[in-house]
């Protein structure tokens, strides 16, 4: 590679990086700053006054010096900030119920998909990947009156079972996809020996596709833990609310505290980078192995 | 083997149980909704009213302005969505040192809500405090800060911005999974053969990736037509309706008019239009490899 084509692609890369987080890097200053002081104009790109206060204020509720001048509407945004924690704890038993019913459920079903020769097998499987393609929006109001009559409105379970119903397809498909590429001479000399399919897929067939596993998982979590329309609609109090509808709770009241929803997005996505940056290896490799063509 | 074919079909019962209860039911509940007048004023009174929705919601000037919003998004999304994506995953699969820290950076705006870049963009567009006005100002570029995000023009262009910014990392990831499937041996014999950079990628580059192209192209058509949680937290449809996309205006009729026998009819109209958008895909990249 010649020296300008390498400087080329430094500088590439560099703005890449830039453009991919600098808006993380704002929100995460903002975050840090008196309120008063996001109101420059223009804006002081290096901060002024560092602080902890508003930090202070979502985790324990003492107001920080500038807001009561303004009054009573500022207290009551300050207070919707505030849901996040709890938001957080909502959004991590959803997120990780869908994880765990889409790798059990969609395993097995992705393992028999990819096997056994059955009648209805290939209609069954196009029916699950059919309903993909569905807008989430035309379902939502037959959805919430199932949910409704079943009793289940503000619960964990109506948003689990929502995230199910769009998450299971992507997973059957991708490990149907990933297992169709595992050799089964592997597990002939089980099943003739005996072994149950069930046992089979638990001792043989899982060890070898731990990472599109891991990355049908991931999918699945980050799906739910991102989903905000029907979490919107099925969560009406913070019993059940997740963290994208706080925010946006937060963030569309034309009197937001920039500050306050500031801490709000850097705590709410704060769990997610640290996945993505723990698991990033089985995000990346788990697709390429999937999509690997034959 | 009967015990096999009976292991065959509990295997696969919960996952149909789970979707067909939740996909089934409301598809044929929003069909029977289409046909009959269902307002909130009136929630007894529900007559049949046969295609009445449908031509109340055709021939509204909403609609039309809906769809027209609608494909002008997806028409600047997804080629910017499936151009960029495919220029990062050539640039992450070069063999530079630095393309390892691009590979984990770029994965940080695929795994934040959609919600949250949209509230990230809309305080960096903002109109009387942004950085995005004040980086303008600090430069000279303008003299006053412009109102971005309440100017009809610029509102849609500020959405599709955060649109993108969220989606090309998932379209960077496929293209260069694909990418990495693309035996080095291809390319080695097409340079022994004399051929050029360019006809490398042309010849052995595109046609090997169509797949993930097609994998691309309907993911990003559907995210874009469906797109509702930017505009909800970026402008609210606003300014005046110019970023209605057309799953807000289903959202609405259903959620603000209550509606609920328009909104069906829309739903409806939406399902047939996405389905229409597949399978021309389908017909125009045909590739076996996706299922």
């Amino acid at each position: 590679m010649s020296t300008i084509s390498k400087i080329t692609l430094y500088i590439l890369i560099v703005l890449l990086g830039v453009y991919i987080l600098a808006p993380f890097g704002w929100i995460f200053m903002c975050s840090f700053r008196p309120e008063r002081d996001l109101f420059h104009v223009p804006p002081q790109w290096v901060p002024r006054r560092v602080t902890l206060d508003n930090y202070n204020y979502v985790f324990t509720g003492e107001v920080p010096e500038g807001f009561e001048i303004r009054g009573g509407l500022r207290g009551r945004i300050s207070e919707k900030a505030r849901y996040i924690l709890p938001g957080l704890k909502n959004s991590s038993i959803v997120a990780l119920s869908v994880m765990i019913i889409n790798l059990i459920f969609g395993t097995i079903a992705a393992y028999t998909f990819s096997r056994i020769k059955f009648k209805g097998s290939l209609p069954a499987y196009m029916f699950i990947l059919a309903t993909r393609l569905l807008p989430p929006i035309a379902i939502a109001v037959p959805f919430y009156r199932i949910v409704q009559s079943l009793g289940l409105l503000d619960t964990h379970i109506a948003l689990i079972l929502a995230h199910c119903t769009f998450t299971l397809p992507f997973t059957v498909w991708f490990l149907t996809l990933y297992l169709k590429n595992v050799p089964p001479s592997l597990e002939e000399a089980a099943l003739v020996d005996g072994c149950t399919r069930l046992k089979t897929l638990f001792y043989i067939v899982i060890p070898v596709a731990i990472p599109a596993l891991a990355a049908a998982g991931i999918f699945a979590l980050m799906f739910s833990y991102n989903e905000f329309l029907f979490a919107l609609f099925l969560t009406p109090t913070i019993k059940s609310q997740t963290v994208p509808v706080i925010v946006a709770d937060v963030s569309v009241n034309p009197d937001v505290s920039y500050a306050l929803m500031s801490v709000c997005i850097v705590l709410s996505i704060i769990p997610l980078l640290l996945f993505a940056l723990v698991f990033r290896n089985y995000i990346t490799r788990g697709l390429i192995t999937a999509l690997r063509m034959k | 083997m009967p015990a096999e074919k009976r292991y065959a079909y509990l295997s696969i019962l919960p996952v149909v149980l789970i979707v067909a209860l939740f996909t089934v039911y409301p598809i044929i509940y929003a069909l029977w909704t289409s046909f009959r007048q269902i307002v909130l004023y009136e929630p007894y009174y529900t007559p049949f009213i046969g295609l009445r929705n449908y031509r109340e919601v055709i021939s509204s000037d909403y609609f039309r302005e809906a769809w027209q919003t609608s494909l002008i998004y997806t028409g600047i999304a997804l080629p910017s969505v499936s151009a960029m994506g495919l220029g990062i995953a050539l640039l992450l699969n070069t063999k530079l040192k630095a393309t390892g820290v691009l590979r984990v950076l770029i994965l940080l705006p695929w795994a934040v809500p959609a919600v949250v870049s949209g509230i990230l963009w809309a305080w960096i567009f903002n109109s009387t405090y942004g950085s995005f006005n004040g980086l303008l100002y600090s430069l000279g570029l303008i003299d006053r800060y412009i109102p971005l995000l309440s100017r009809p023009n610029t509102a849609l262009l500020c959405v599709v911005f955060a649109h993108i910014w969220k989606e090309v990392p998932l379209a960077a990831i496929l293209y260069l999974s694909g990418l990495q499937t693309i035996p080095n041996e291809l390319y080695d014999a097409a340079k022994v053969d004399g051929a050029g950079g360019f006809t490398c990628f042309r010849h052995i580059t595109v046609p090997l990736l169509k797949a993930i192209v097609l994998i691309v192209m309907i993911y990003e058509t559907i995210i874009g037509i469906i797109t509702f949680d930017l505009l909800y937290v970026m402008t609210g449809g606003g300014p005046g309706g110019a970023t209605s996309l057309i799953s807000y205006f289903i959202y609405e009729e259903l959620f603000r008019a209550f509606n609920f026998g328009h909104g069906a009819a829309l739903s409806f109209i939406l399902v047939v239009a996405m389905l229409v958008l597949i399978i021309a895909y389908l017909k125009l990249l045909p590739s076996r490899e996706v299922y």
